[in-house]
């Protein structure tokens, strides 16, 4: 299908946050409770309109465990947006996101949209960590926050169309070099031969767009 | 009859149920087959489906012969291949043989054993041999009570936190495994947990817990534990510490041996800066457990443990080739998102027993010696790039003989520990007869003979009751049960 911009996502964070539970609830719409642990890295994609466009998100999901960080750094590499999870029922995960941030900043490109999410939102009676504490440690690091429930799909779809929002901005700002793959964005296919009439006008429009 | 330790009264136990199994109407396995469609079109790679249809599951328990429901594990029952129940019996009496000869077979035919793990283990056998080609069976013997006291130790809770949050997370659609705080997970718990107690420096990695699982399907928690002590510690050394460094450098070992076997899909992944983590964490450290059909995981295990690690380099390299090896398949993924995802969801044609094994065998004939060499070279590499390694794994054994040979074996290790002896061997002798052939037969009597210098400890009423009552649907039971399912080969080896 043809989609005017590509764009990497990485979601990382503690195991056990709900990592794979977002990615399904973005990519499928359904919530899974019983599923195999992430060993390695999981993926999903989906198309979302911003700006009338078409934008494909291609979605890394990584082992949350420690001992796995050394591997997940090297997913780092190409992603244009990162989706940093913790659980709100449990202070810890709270707790290790600055190693995560260090890790992430440290491993990706220094544009990369940082995504900070406080997952489980449904379970109020088990929080352990206030939502001002998540836009607290937000504001103070420059990410943007949300909290969400992979569950209830609360929020689910605007943390992930949120963060391309941000990257498109900053794609029009002229502040990502588009034609460096390695910031993971992709220019859609020009020439794509497409089946409806209005993602057709959009690859015009696109052909168009690839100065900015 | 004898049966070791439990595990013959589980096998029995599996046979009895696969054999109702066996009984299916073509109609319920037909929407068996549907659902397992459904299924992979839902979800891509592991093909589990959603909540609601676990529950439906769960309310039928409708299970494959393997016990995952609804076949969850990929196309398990299409890739499996039936053998006739005689060639069967006489695989498992010549198993039987050697397990009761273990060091003779291991020290002058083991050639001869390397050919019969190729084949396939019987399963009413296999967790047993699994247990004495990884070692496990010795250093259980040499270690008499330190499960049980790991056991009843309290873990440290940054390990216990982990593994409890995983338990559920193993296998979830395999019956042993299904339901939170059942006894598969119980036992998994103690396993995983035990060997954080076994080695402190090391606790625990998500990895583990497959391979645990894994071996939970075939055998007790104590064989379980030693199991995977054999593996994390013999076969794949510092895959489980810290760093993950063995794993990233067997990443590159199989990534410069791919240059060898196909230079086409060498050059692809290279060009699309596909590190080799990115596609084998998942297939080397779970020893494909979570990748590959059912009867395939399980025959690539038999090899496995009987041959050691260049046997999960072998299969690496022939999904590797099969994929991406001509300029047709590389053409309808130009990317590296689109290389990823063609290795995600691996064609099953590829990954089927007959095809698969046949591949591994004889079409890649990469030895150890092709393994170390690399090993030291990738090595060398890695110093120069990397620094020095921090976590300094022992060496790698390549497979059995070399585990049986670093750490020999008394007589008295090796010797199986019958905790279930029915006297009454004329009938059961009687049974066996009428339905095998002299050959077989012979071997069954030598090993019944060789069983008796073992120690009797207790008589169990209930399997007695089945094995010397002649009775055609009991006598059946395992039989067909066997035959129509678990066992798993090429139907042009038999033995």
């Amino acid at each position: 299908m043809a989609y005017a911009y590509l764009f990497k996502y990485i979601i990382i964070g503690d195991t056990g946050v709900g990592k794979s539970c977002l990615l399904l609830q973005f990519t499928d719409k359904r919530f899974q409770p019983v599923h195999d642990l992430t060993i390695g890295v999981e993926f999903g994609a989906r198309m979302i309109t911003i700006d009338g466009k078409q934008i494909k998100l291609q979605i890394w999901d990584t082992a949350g465990q420690e001992s796995f960080r050394s591997i997940t750094r090297s997913y780092y590499r190409g992603a244009a947006g990162a989706l940093l999870v913790y659980d709100i029922t449990r202070r810890d995960t709270f707790n290790h996101l600055t190693t995560w941030l260090e890790d992430a900043r440290q491993h990706s490109n220094s544009n990369m949209v940082i995504m900070l999410i406080g997952n489980k939102s449904d379970l109020e009676s088990r929080r352990e960590v206030k939502k001002e504490e998540g836009e607290a440690f937000a504001r103070e690091h420059g990410l943007i926050f949300m909290e969400t429930s992979a569950k209830t799909a609360s929020n689910v779809e605007e943390a992930f169309i949120n963060t391309a929002k941000e990257i498109y901005e900053k794609i029009q700002e002229g502040v990502f070099d588009i034609n460096n793959e390695a910031n993971g964005i992709k220019i859609g296919p020009q020439h794509a031969t497409t089946n409806s009439t209005l993602s057709g006008s959009q690859g015009g429009q696109q052909a168009g767009g690839g100065c900015c | 009859l004898i049966f070791d330790d439990g595990l013959g009264t589980v096998a029995l136990g599996l046979n009895l149920q696969l054999s109702s199994n066996g009984l299916q109407s073509a109609e319920s396995i037909k929407s068996l087959r549907g659902t397992r469609e459904s299924l992979a079109l839902t979800d891509e790679g592991n093909s589990f489906g959603s909540d609601s249809e676990l529950n439906g599951y769960t309310s039928e328990r409708q299970t494959d012969k393997y016990g995952f429901i609804g076949g969850a594990q990929q196309y398990s029952e299409q890739s499996a291949e039936d053998i006739p129940p005689e060639v069967l019996r006489q695989r498992e009496a010549k198993w039987l043989d050697m397990l009761n000869n273990w060091d003779k077979w291991m020290a002058k035919r083991h050639k001869k054993m390397k050919l019969r793990c190729q084949k396939g283990i019987p399963p009413s056998l296999r967790g047993r041999a699994w247990l004495y080609l990884s070692g496990g069976k010795v250093k259980r013997e040499q270690n008499k009570g330190k499960f049980e006291e790991l056991d009843r130790q309290a873990g440290d809770p940054k390990w216990v936190d982990v593994i409890e949050k995983d338990l559920h997370r193993q296998f979830p659609f395999h019956e042993m495994f299904v339901a939170r705080g059942g006894h598969g997970q119980q036992d998994l718990y103690r396993v995983l947990k035990a060997y954080t107690l076994h080695r402190p420096e090391e606790g625990y990695c998500q990895a583990q817990a497959p391979i645990a699982a894994v071996l939970l399907m075939h055998m007790p928690a104590e064989d379980a534990f030693w199991g995977l002590v054999q593996i994390c510690e013999k076969y794949l050394p510092g895959y489980y510490s810290v760093g993950l460094e063995a794993i990233q450098l067997d990443g590159e070992i199989l990534f410069a041996l791919l240059k060898r076997v196909s230079p086409l899909a060498h050059r692809h992944l290279k060009k699309h800066k596909l590190d080799p983590i990115l596609y084998m964490t998942e297939w080397f450290m779970c020893a494909f457990s979570r990748t590959l059909p059912w009867a395939s995981v399980l025959r690539v295990w038999d090899m496995f443990l009987c041959e050691g690690v260049k046997i999960i380099f072998r299969v690496g390299l022939v999904l590797l080739k099969c994929m991406l090896g001509s300029q047709d398949k590389l053409k309808t993924c130009q990317g590296q998102y689109e290389t990823m995802e063609l290795l995600k969801t691996i064609d099953t044609r590829y990954m089927l027993e007959g095809f698969l094994v046949r591949e591994v065998i004889i079409e890649l004939p990469l030895s150890e010696r092709d393994v170390e060499k690399e090993h030291l070279a990738q090595l060398r590499r890695w110093k120069e790039t990397r620094g020095e390694l921090h976590c300094k794994s022992p060496p790698r054994m390549h497979g059995a003989k070399a585990i049986m040979a670093a750490e020999p074996p008394s007589r008295q290790d090796l010797r199986q520990n019958p905790t279930i002896i029915v006297e009454s061997s004329l009938a059961t002798n009687k049974n066996v007869e009428g339905q095998e052939e002299d050959k077989a037969r012979i071997k069954t009597k030598e090993q019944k003979n060789g069983k008796k210098t073992g120690t009797p400890v207790a008589s169990n009423p209930e399997p007695s009751d089945i094995s010397t009552k002649p009775t055609p649907p009991i006598k059946d039971a395992p039989l067909q049960g066997s035959n129509q399912s678990l066992i798993s080969t090429e139907h042009d080896t038999y033995l």
